[in-house]
């Protein structure tokens, strides 16, 4: 017993080595860390935004106002730069108090920029806020970006890849095979499920260390640990019962497309912007995500019943994969 | 060693494909499973191998009813060469065949090398991925998994599709000494020529149900019209004549300078196959 699957398992880690999934991998964790290192965190680190200030002769303005406003000398002018800079603020005093000019964003976001900008007039620019939390802004962008990669990475390639492993066998053949050996059929469902499983706790690993870098790196570690693997279990199982129902790799795609859109879209919006939507609470990947992002945060938030609702769905979904291998086995050549 | 009655199967409610079965295999026979696509043939071996459930009747493998007797123990007695050769195109068949032969105890594992070379196996593909081999080649690799365990019972699938005439005879022989070493070998096959060499007794089946079942020699026998065809010269030209066998004893009994040949007019297996199902083997 032991011995046949150890055999799947080896022969699972050549299909992935052959397949180039683990070079695929690779390449993910590279490219996510150099966008995350050199380009996400120092893209956060930009300027506000661009503010100008135009004063008629006579006219009577705060005489202390932060060095970030930009001084212009005419009307044109300061259309001028807006033309330019169409993120940028216009303040124009023709009265006492200032208008602000600005091309139209959205209601939010305007607000936004005019509070900036009249917090750049004021003679202290911020108010120093009780901050809750204990992560630096750096910080915080680190670990946000690092789980919505993780969370990409595993439900897009691990999902993907370990779709063209079963599509190979499929295509060779060699699934119908098992069916005659005397090694149990769930062996073949459980060795992929393991390779998976490691091949997707070493990356959340190295992700984790290279990105999150400072020492709570290796405190968050364990929770993300369990986070990724839950979610790796999970998608691993449907994506073999999707290879495993669907007839070819086309058919495989499409549905790929519905799985990454309905279970990636509503989400990120749900989890990172401010758009709420209140069915979004029934949406089971929506808690799995909140789940990664809670364990970077180090923020305990899921109970006995969340782990219990992922035991039964992984549970739940081996069944499934199950029947639908030995389905899979009974058809014709 | 296969006991079948009344087997009846059906994918779904109302697509029964088998209409009770009845036949049995003895122990180191060779038995052929005829029947043109779409017949049954496929059910039934799916049955006997253990993969298709849900079946009515009773299957009786190495005297135990199939369903109560799935177990490895089952598996590890039978070998299956399926009707293409399904094995991993980036491995090699070395390769192949130690990943498969891991599933079984070591005891009843034949060594690889020397069943790939009692199948004529290049020595020089050994360790170059299946992807390289021509169809000769994987049929030889196929064949040399399932015999590799030393099976008491083997399945066989079309085995000499994809072979040359040199490698079909090599096929026969090899099935032939499995024979006599005890092994029990169910045959199906479209080739009329495997199953009257190597079969001892045939079953046709056709639309589900089997509608003849001996042995190659009596069903021809059965069915022959007795007469023999003899091509003969007179007098410069040649000739044929049908002649009822018995009147053979009289010697010949028309004018002729020269015979030729004389040919029973025995009808093959495939003339049985057509007259018993009226359909054509394909």
């Amino acid at each position: 017993m032991q011995k046949s699957f150890c055999s799947l398992l080896k022969k699972d880690l050549q299909m992935m080595i052959s397949g180039k999934f683990f070079l695929l991998a690779l390449g993910s964790l590279i490219l996510y860390t150099l966008f995350i290192n050199l380009g996400y965190v120092n893209f956060m680190k930009a300027p506000g935004y661009g503010v100008y200030m135009y004063v008629p002769q006579g006219v009577s303005y705060p005489e202390v106002f932060s060095d970030k406003i930009e001084v212009v000398q005419s009307e044109q002018e300061l259309y001028d730069c807006l033309s330019e800079d169409t993120n940028g603020i216009g303040i124009m005093y023709k009265g006492k108090e200032p208008e602000f000019v600005l091309y139209y964003g959205s209601n939010t976001i305007d607000n936004h920029r005019i509070a900036y900008a009249q917090s750049l007039l004021k003679e202290k620019e911020f108010e120093d806020p009780i901050v809750v939390g204990k992560n630096t802004t750096e910080e915080k962008q680190r670990k946000e970006m690092s789980c919505e990669l993780l969370f990409i990475e595993i439900i897009a390639v691990g999902f993907l890849g370990i779709a063209s492993i079963l599509f190979k066998e499929k295509q060779m053949g060699v699934m119908r095979v098992y069916g005659i050996t005397p090694a149990p059929k769930a062996f073949f469902i459980l060795s992929k499920l393991l390779v998976f499983l490691i091949s997707d706790l070493i990356f959340a690993a190295l992700l984790t260390i290279f990105n999150v870098r400072s020492s709570e790196a290796f405190h968050i570690l364990p929770r993300v640990l369990l986070q990724t693997g839950i979610l790796s279990l999970i998608m691993a199982l449907i994506g073999m019962c999707c290879s495993l129902l669907l007839k070819d790799f086309k058919q495989f795609s499409l549905a790929y497309l519905v799985v990454a859109l309905f279970i990636s879209a509503p989400v990120f919006l749900s989890a990172n912007t401010s758009a709420q939507n209140s069915w979004i609470k029934w949406h089971p990947f929506y808690h799995l995500y909140m789940g990664m992002k809670n364990a970077f945060f180090d923020f305990q938030s899921e109970g006995i019943v969340y782990f219990l609702l992922c035991l039964c769905s992984i549970f739940l979904l081996f069944w499934f994969v199950k029947m639908a291998f030995m389905r899979e086995l009974s058809k014709e050549g | 060693m296969i006991d079948v009655k009344n087997l009846t199967f059906a994918y779904g409610k109302d697509k029964e494909v088998l209409h009770g079965l009845d036949f049995h295999v003895d122990e180191g026979e060779i038995f052929g499973f005829l029947g043109p696509n779409g017949s049954g043939k496929s059910t039934t071996q799916k049955i006997l191998t253990g993969i298709l459930k849900g079946y009515k009747g009773s299957v009786r493998l190495f005297g135990k009813e199939i369903c109560d007797f799935r177990s490895p123990a089952f598996f590890q007695q039978i070998g299956v060469l399926f009707e293409f050769p399904y094995l991993y195109n980036n491995l090699s068949v070395l390769d192949n065949l130690n990943y498969f032969a891991s599933f079984y105890p070591k005891e009843q594992l034949r060594n690889p090398l020397e069943v790939l070379d009692s199948l004529q196996f290049k020595k020089d593909f050994l360790k170059k991925p299946v992807s390289s081999y021509s169809k000769g080649m994987r049929q030889r690799a196929s064949m040399a998994r399932a015999l590799m365990s030393s099976p008491k019972l083997l399945f066989l699938d079309e085995p000499t599709s994809g072979l040359d005439p040199a490698g079909a005879v090599l096929f026969r022989k090899i099935i032939e000494e499995e024979k006599r070493k005890g092994t029990t070998v169910f045959l199906t096959t479209h080739n009329m020529v495997d199953a009257d060499l190597l079969c001892d007794r045939v079953a046709f089946i056709s639309n589900g149900d089997i509608v003849a079942l001996d042995t190659p020699k009596n069903l021809k026998e059965r069915n022959s019209s007795h007469q023999v065809l003899i091509e003969y010269v007179y007098k410069g030209e040649r000739k044929t004549e049908i002649i009822e066998a018995d009147e053979l004893r009289k010697g010949m009994m028309f004018a002729q300078d020269e015979i030729i040949s004389i040919h029973s007019k025995e009808p093959t297996l495939e003339d049985m196959f057509i007259k018993y199902t009226g359909r054509r083997l394909t």
